[in-house]
């Protein structure tokens, strides 16, 4: 039985079923997003307001052919995207969806998850840039290169920018910080100037303009995924839907009060504050155009970083003072 | 590490085939090689098999976005070999459309230039906007892209009130834009970083490398034929050449964004001067023999026509030098020293437009990869021997 | 500088009506003027072969079926056609035998499905009164 219900976790919910399904949600409402903000329409046609259309991408996506350079090192080149999307259907496990109280904490909630999360969402980065090396395309290359890059720059801000709440919080359990906030919505508030980093970090870690660096078109073609194509495409996609997801989630969870209010509530409470934050990030995206990756790294370590810390300084001092 | 990167003949940034042959060091070009003739069409020699009539559409088509300014270029030049005089409110119609054609390049490029940088969100808006410009030329003109509106002595179609009346209607609201663009473009800080210093031209550089067109008046050098060499109508209204100091892609943003609205301000003068009149007089099949040059300035710089009569209905000789060509040597220079995500930008900027600035092409073995140099006479022995030896293809072949 | 200058504008279009047309579903008026794709008015035309001669992308062809009857036969070839209406411009009668249509959506799967051809007798040039457009001088009828 145990088995059982722990297959139905993995596979339907919260795991990947309700992942592929909510992240393709998202995708389409970024996309709408992004389209009415450019006074486009956006997907249309599939499914009612184009609702399907991620999904009918997908599949599209999954029905091309499959092209596998001849001099690219082909196990690791097929292996590398099943691995992204494991990672991140892995750190989606680990967002408190669905166990709300304390008392009785899902079989994922445990002390110091909020680290884990955050090494996994690094992972499909070098995951990418292996993607890109082991592709041989020049442009993929200097994807690679990029993807290395920019990594630097937004980490170590991204880091700080969540830990502090948490050091607030005085927990590494996400559902602990989650209902510290609940107790005392007011603390949010000394969080803004985290939330604002840890918000332009994200939107680097998913490479979305003003960071779309290493897949950008215009200059070195599909970047780390020019080789790509078919089935794997389809997975490199998926995977980054659901890292919008699951960092969106891990931002609304930490940031925004997480998700109170029992099974229905508590869902509703997710689907809201994941969706702010997505059209954050999209208004982010339609806002900006694209830097360049020394751009980036000065940005990054001029302004995030200082700020990050000088964020987590007014924390450790707020904590001095509170009670 | 230094490698060569190939942009294009395919490439996402080019919306047309060219080899660009960069040498990188890392995120820096060290080198740079430019390529062409992957868009030959022959359409020289196609003109020297069509009349003169026939031929106004054909030049016409050299270029999809200012198709106006070669048939302009064209039927200036042939005017003057046929000793024609257009009326003058044909004239005025003339060069309306080419003033509303230089709108709608513009706009066009400062999209693309948006788009290149990645701030796709400027690229929808400016091209929305650009819908009331083509809108107005499918009103006066027929069509959307190739106008046709010219013909050796005048023009083709006239102005009624109604249209003057949404003519001035339209080019409120494209001034109104162009100035709001323009605040975005000068003030969003990551668009501006991204064209800012980025593909410096200095002014001598500029001079001693031909460049034309707003790439040579950003690096200050006044240059305009409009203004040197006043043909038709430019004589008779007022406008300033725009230009600017900084030499780089800001500097060619700003003086296309100045040129939009010096157009706005050439449009009004016009509608505002109409002359009353017939709009075009009878062309005469033939031509005396003679040879003469055409000059006009398109969006993208001075574009001239060489064009030779020998005397008959068709042109002996119709050369067409595209202000793209003019600017090559230039962008090479531009993107010597520059990172690698300023290529699309740097080229672009030169508001590049591939086919119309085809005409040569490159023999390369396709075996080898070496190229060679061929005799005229040895092209056309080969072309009419794989002529004859060629099989015949069911759907090509054209039932007449 | 200024940071996040666009923002008005996009928060401005998030609830208006897009200004994409939604094409195949919807569509936009052409202007009257609109060169759409050539046709012939049988009756009118004399077979003088001017727009024969004038077309740029040579997609009219005149040839003459039966020389007794005067029965001459014209193909428009749509798939080679410009639509520079230069056609209708060279046309020398009065009204016009060649005009303009407004349509646009020709596109088809085949293209020797897109030839439109006539089978007419050539029409005798009448005297300019009885031409409906005839300019007011020319009204004494020329015999």
């Amino acid at each position: 039985m145990a088995v059982v219900r722990t297959l139905l976790y993995l596979v339907v919910y919260p795991g990947l079923l309700f992942l592929f399904l909510y992240s393709t949600f998202c995708e389409w409402f970024d996309r709408k997003v992004y389209a009415r903000f450019q006074n486009r329409m956006g997907p249309t046609h599939t499914g009612r307001f184009g609702l399907l259309q991620p999904i009918a991408d997908f599949v599209k996506l999954l029905s091309k052919e499959d092209v596998v350079p001849e001099a690219a090192d082909k196990r690791l080149f097929a292996v590398l995207p099943i691995i992204g999307l494991a990672v991140v259907s892995t750190a989606g496990l680990l967002l408190p969806v669905w166990n709300f109280d304390l008392a009785n904490p899902g079989w994922t909630s445990f002390s110091g998850d909020i680290i884990v999360m955050l090494y996994l969402l690094s992972l499909p980065t070098l995951i990418l840039f292996l993607a890109a090396w082991s592709s041989t395309n020049l442009f993929s290359t200097i994807g690679g290169a990029r993807v290395l890059t920019m990594l630097f720059g937004y980490e170590v801000p991204l880091f700080l920018a969540v830990l502090s709440p948490a050091i607030l919080a005085n927990s590494w359990r996400l559902a602990e910080i989650a209902a510290f906030y609940q107790r005392k919505p007011l603390l949010l508030l000394p969080n803004l100037l985290a939330f604002i980093i840890a918000l332009i970090a994200v939107q680097a870690k998913l490479e979305r303009t003003p960071f779309d660096i290493p897949h950008a078109e215009t200059e070195i073609v599909g970047g780390t995924f020019t080789e790509y194509s078919g089935k794997k495409l389809a997975l490199f996609r998926l995977t980054f839907d659901i890292e919008l997801v699951v960092s969106s989630g891990l931002l609304a969870a930490v940031f925004l009060g997480g998700f109170p209010g029992g099974a229905v509530v508590g869902f509703i409470h997710f689907v809201v504050k994941t969706l702010f934050v997505i059209f954050l990030l999209c208004l982010l995206r339609a806002l900006t155009s694209r830097i360049r990756v020394d751009q980036v790294i000065s940005f990054a370590w001029k302004y995030l970083a200082p700020l990050a810390v000088l964020q987590l300084l007014a924390i450790i001092l707020l904590k001095g003072f509170l009670p | 590490m230094s490698f060569q990167i190939p942009i294009g003949p395919q490439h996402p940034a080019l919306k047309e085939p060219i080899s660009l042959r960069m040498t990188v060091e890392g995120e820096v070009i060290t080198g740079v090689d430019i390529r062409l003739g992957y868009n030959h069409r022959g359409l020289e020699k196609l003109a020297e098999d069509r009349n003169w009539t026939q031929n106004i559409y054909l030049v016409e088509r050299i270029c999809g976005i200012c198709s106006h300014s070669h048939a302009t270029c064209y039927v200036q030049g042939v005017e003057k070999l046929m000793e024609l005089a257009p009326p003058k409110r044909g004239l005025y119609i003339r060069y309306l459309v080419s003033e509303l054609e230089r709108i709608h390049s513009h706009l066009l490029w400062l999209g693309v230039a948006g788009h290149e940088a990645g701030f796709d969100s400027f690229f929808m808006y400016v091209w929305r906007d650009r819908e009331v410009v083509m809108d107005l030329l499918e009103l006066i003109t027929g069509n959307r892209v190739h106008y046709a509106i010219n013909t050796l002595g005048g023009v083709r179609r006239d102005l009624d009130a109604g249209q003057i009346a949404k003519i001035r209607d339209g080019l409120v609201v494209l001034r109104k834009r162009s100035e709001y663009y323009f605040h975005i473009g000068a003030n969003e800080p990551s668009f501006v970083a991204r064209i800012a210093g980025v593909g410096y031209l200095s002014k001598e550089k500029a001079v001693a490398l031909c460049a034309v067109g707003p790439t040579a008046r950003a690096s200050g050098w006044a240059r305009d034929v409009r203004k040197e060499d006043p043909y038709a109508v430019y004589d008779e209204v007022d406008f300033d050449v725009a230009t600017a100091d900084s030499c780089d892609v800001l500097g060619r943003v700003v003086v296309r964004v100045k040129e939009l609205l010096e157009s706005y301000k050439i449009c009004e003068q016009i509608l505002d001067k109409l002359p009353p009149g017939d709009i075009a007089v009878k062309a005469p099949r033939k031509a005396k023999p003679g040879e003469v040059v055409s000059r006009y300035e398109a969006p993208r710089g001075e574009n001239i026509h060489y064009i030779k009569s020998n005397g008959t209905d068709k042109p002996e000789r119709l050369k067409v030098r595209a202000p793209t060509l003019g600017n090559y040597p230039a962008t090479v220079e531009m993107l010597r020293k520059g990172f690698i995500a300023d290529i699309p930008l740097i080229f672009a900027a030169i508001d590049p437009c591939i086919c119309c600035a085809e005409r040569s092409v490159t023999l390369i073995d396709a075996g080898s990869g070496e190229e060679s140099v061929a005799r005229m006479s040895d092209l056309r022995r080969r072309a009419i021997v794989r002529h004859e030896n060629a099989p015949l293809k069911r759907n090509a072949v054209w039932p007449l | 500088m200024k940071i996040a200058v666009f923002l008005p504008e996009l928060l401005r279009h998030l609830f208006k009506k897009p200004a994409t047309v939604d094409y195949p579903f919807k569509k936009l008026e052409v202007p009257k003027d609109f060169r759409g794709t050539p046709y012939l008015n049988p009756e009118m035309c004399i077979a003088c072969r001017a727009c024969e001669r004038d077309c740029p992308a040579e997609a009219i062809e005149i040839s003459s079926v039966n020389e007794a009857e005067k029965r001459f036969r014209m193909v428009i070839h749509n798939d080679r056609c410009i639509h520079c209406a230069q056609c209708v411009d060279s046309c020398p009668t009065t009204p016009k035998a060649m005009q303009m249509d407004s349509l646009f959506e020709i596109a088809c799967d085949d293209r020797h499905k897109l030839k439109t051809d006539w089978v007419y007798v050539r029409a005798v040039l009448k005297p300019k009164a009885a031409a409906p457009a005839a300019a007011p001088q020319a009204a004494e009828p020329k015999t």
